[in-house]
């Protein structure tokens, strides 16, 4: 089998006295469709913020290409993150930033400061950031200011931000939560197909089970920080993920 | 004209958080016997330290009334009425015009500049960011941006122009450097308080794709806050047009030079048509600024409504305005910056700098520091008394509080009547904020001894004219329904005054008095350089006898004395709150 592109051992997150995730083992290989699911509060997000980079293990190793997030020099973990795309839920796109510019945004890594400066100016790659735009679905909305788009329009921006950027993987941290239901699933096939198309691993947190087990072949259950199934598609039982559920209604007072 | 407020605080140093205006948080019970015993306190202090400087401002002790004055002071006044208006001192007053506009311009655009990196560099965001958690070396880095922006800070802009007008000489560098550092380093301030309130997502969702923290904070932060930042430029400008004023007083030319030649020679009229040219440059600064900063006001509570985020097209007619008038003013003064890498320069800083050290306490030894620190200290406390009572007074007239503004009043008469009060409290405030306090204490010496006393009247009576104005501002921004609930009642427009404006304002005055009193012991330092005596006299002296290392004690003494107002400051605030 080929390196692997994530490999967390025994990692933990802790925040003061609140543990966020602990003693998580995961190892994901090239070419992968993983689903993370489990209640809200069961550690998703942070899990997400370990792999990209954005959030610091308190304990245990990260490995995410080859790099060690503790240990590698500042250039190449940046490296590392460049070839590591994120899809959030709230989008987190830039609202007073026009489209071109958001999608741009995906290749500050490899960008140089001046032509990031410049590119404000006169976008720079135009071509490319329409290509990716129409791939969305969303081509005339170039010039637009992204603030003025409707939430599916922004997680389409998003995506082509993705595009452009040309990772290896993708993270999506329930990338269709926040849009309704409908727009949601064209959005999360859109993302799929994507994906399959480039060839690029696919790593999504959701809190929508039915759509987890209808597209993935792994899935992982987190509770409580902690890794309480992590298994091929099909030979996954309804009970185990009954389980991951009852857990939560067992224990939260509301 | 609401922003004003939440600027004046933002920029206080004390205040906790950048933009909320302070008003009173409501407080919790169990404290609350402990904090109106601390208040009572607080109040025994300020009026002990009141009646201290009173006296040693030398009120009903000395004589400081010169009565052989009072024709010299009508002669004065009666000249108003007929300023010199012949071609030719027109023509001058116009051109020292521009030329002040063009200090002030180009000030606040290095101001800017210097804002926009030094507060990049001093925000949280900047450090807080990485994958590694390396705290110690964050905080470090962070308390450093933060403690380099200090000294500057603390500096007054004439302090900065006679340090520059030895090193350059006559040169339009001095007056752009004079301004542009120290309202830098208070942008800079305010800029990095306004980027740690923007949301951090879309930064660290760059950063998450490998983006380097430049470009980051270039994509993901700098476009939400800048539009605050550049409104934040504008009122910058307003400041900038009386600091531009007063750098002319000691010898950076444009109109404060010409009124001080005309003060020499005594020429009422020539006064009198330059004081009216300065006023109308401050008011149309003053109108243009609060214009923009109210149409940004609009914008950001529409957002903050979900209106979603708007261009703001008098923004951005402003800003292209504002670049004509930057390269207009560059070719108007003829602005060379290669002045600032010749030799000679840095040959004068450096022997100036190496004259300076080590600093000296010089013939006044350490007891005349303390006591002229003493004495500047009295001289802020009866100025910002004075101007506590006085705007106090006019911005009840000036304002229009939320519950008259619905209400039908009284008949035709009583409403005219109170539109004409309203103006004419606002046009007395205007002017008083316009003239700058060292052309205040020279009409002064016309009438009164040199001392403390003059120079704190001088104070007094600028500082009236912006505490009127903040006041007012908000006395206009009550929360308009207890007082219509009082009124509701049958409470007659009096009544509703004493038992709805002035018990929900009494805090927020005390809080602007308390910011505008640090003001004014930085301001200290600019009317004794016309000879109203302290820290600011003294410093006057030892720098044109060249004793450069006594000049360097005393500017230490200065800023410690600051930080020891800013200090005390926050201290009353934070128990009033």
């Amino acid at each position: 089998m080929s390196s692997p592109i994530f490999a967390l051992n025994d990692v933990g997150v802790s925040y003061g006295k609140n543990t966020a995730l602990a003693g998580v083992d995961l190892t994901v290989h090239p070419g992968e469709r993983v689903a993370i699911i489990g209640p809200s509060g069961a550690g998703k997000s942070t899990l997400i913020g370990v792999l990209n980079g954005t959030v610091a293990a308190t304990s245990g190793e990260v490995t995410a290409l080859g790099c060690d997030y503790r240990r590698a020099p500042a250039r190449e973990i940046r490296r590392s993150q460049h070839r590591i795309g994120t899809i959030h839920q709230r989008f987190d796109l830039v609202e007073q930033l026009r489209t071109v510019h958001n999608v741009n945004a995906g290749r500050l890594g490899s960008w140089p400061f001046w032509k990031a400066a410049l590119s404000l100016l006169l976008p720079r790659d135009v071509q490319r950031v329409r290509a990716a735009l129409d791939r969305v679905g969303i081509g005339d909305k170039l010039h637009h200011r992204t603030g003025d788009l409707s939430g599916g329009e922004q997680q389409r921006v998003a995506i082509a931000r993705v595009l452009v950027q040309d990772p290896v993987m993708i993270l999506a941290d329930e990338p269709v939560a926040s849009i309704d239901p409908a727009r949601g699933r064209e959005i999360m096939s859109l993302l799929l197909e994507l994906s399959a198309e480039a060839g690029v691993t696919l790593l999504a947190c959701l809190h929508d089970v039915e759509m987890a087990l209808g597209s993935f072949e792994r899935v992982v259950g987190l509770r409580a920080g902690q890794i309480a199934f992590d298994k091929k598609r099909a030979d996954l039982t309804d009970d185990e993920v009954d389980a991951l559920y009852a857990f939560e209604r067992a224990t939260d007072p509301r | 004209m609401t922003t004003t407020c939440r600027w004046e605080a933002a920029e206080s140093p004390g205040s906790s958080s950048g933009t909320t205006t302070p008003p009173p948080a409501p407080e919790r019970g169990s404290g609350a016997a402990v904090r109106s015993r601390r208040r009572r306190g607080w109040a025994l202090l300020i009026v002990a330290a009141i009646v201290v400087s009173a006296v040693a401002a030398g009120i009903g002790r000395e004589q400081v009334i010169k009565s052989e004055g009072a024709g010299s002071l009508l002669d004065f006044f009666a000249a108003a009425a007929s300023p010199r208006l012949d071609t030719e001192f027109l023509a001058l007053t116009g051109t020292a015009m521009l030329t002040t506009l063009a200090y002030a311009v180009l000030g606040t655009a290095l101001s800017l500049v210097i804002g926009l990196i030094g507060g990049v560099l001093s925000s949280q965001a900047w450090w807080e960011s990485g994958v590694r958690a390396r705290r110690g070396r964050r905080l470090a880095g962070w308390g450093f941006a933060r403690a380099v922006l200090v000294v500057p800070r603390g500096i007054h802009e004439v302090v900065w122009g006679l340090f520059f007008l030895v090193v350059f000489g006559i040169d339009p560098i001095v007056a752009v450097l004079a301004i542009g550092i120290p309202f830098g380093a208070v942008t800079a301030k305010v800029f990095s308080e306004l980027l740690d309130e923007t949301g951090r997502k879309p930064y660290s969702a760059l950063l998450a794709a490998g983006a380097s923290k430049r470009s980051a904070v270039l994509y993901g932060l700098l476009p939400p806050a800048l539009p605050d930042l550049l409104s934040y430029g504008f009122y910058r400008f307003e400041c900038a047009i009386r600091s531009a004023a007063i750098l002319g007083l000691v010898g950076a030319g444009g109109l404060g030079f010409q009124l001080a030649l005309s003060f020499q020679t005594l020429r009422y009229q020539e006064i009198w048509t330059l004081l009216f040219a300065l006023i109308l440059l401050s008011v149309a600064a003053d109108y243009w600024s609060s214009l923009v900063r109210s149409a940004r006001a609009r914008g950001r509570r529409r957002s903050r409504d979900g209106g979603g985020v708007r261009r703001d097209p008098l923004l951005t007619a402003s800003l292209v305005f504002g670049a004509v008038l930057i390269a207009l003013s560059v070719w108007w003064v003829g602005l060379d910056i290669a002045v600032l890498w010749s030799g000679k320069a840095w040959e004068f800083g450096i022997q100036l700098l190496s004259e300076a050290w080590p600093p000296s306490v010089g013939d006044t030894g350490v007891g005349g520091l303390i006591m002229l620190a003493g004495v500047t200290l009295a001289m802020s406390i009866v100025a910002i008394t004075i101007a506590f009572a006085l705007g106090a007074l006019f911005a009840i007239p000036a304002s229009t509080p939320a519950h008259g503004r619905d209400h039908i009043e009284r008949g035709v008469l009583a409403r005219v009547a109170r539109k004409t009060a309203m103006l004419g409290s606002r046009f007395v405030l205007v002017v008083l904020r316009a003239i700058p306090p060292p052309v205040w204490a020279l009409l002064l010496l016309f009438v009164m001894y040199p001392g403390i006393l003059p120079g704190a009247i001088a104070l007094a009576v600028y500082t009236t004219g912006v505490l009127g104005r903040l006041m007012a501002e908000s006395v206009d921004n009550l929360d308009a329904r207890p007082l219509r609930a009082i009124r509701a009642t049958g409470a007659s427009a009096s009544q509703v005054f004493c038992y709805g404006v002035i018990p929900a304002a009494a805090p927020r005055f005390v809080a602007y008095g308390l910011y505008r009193w640090e003001v004014t012991i930085r301001e200290t330092v600019v009317v004794g350089v016309v000879g109203a005596g302290g820290l600011g006299l003294l410093l006057d002296h030892q720098i044109g006898s060249f004793n450069y290392a006594g000049a360097l004690t005393t500017l230490a003494t200065l800023i410690l004395l600051t930080l020891a107002v800013d200090f005390t400051s926050a201290a009353i605030r934070r128990s009033v709150r």
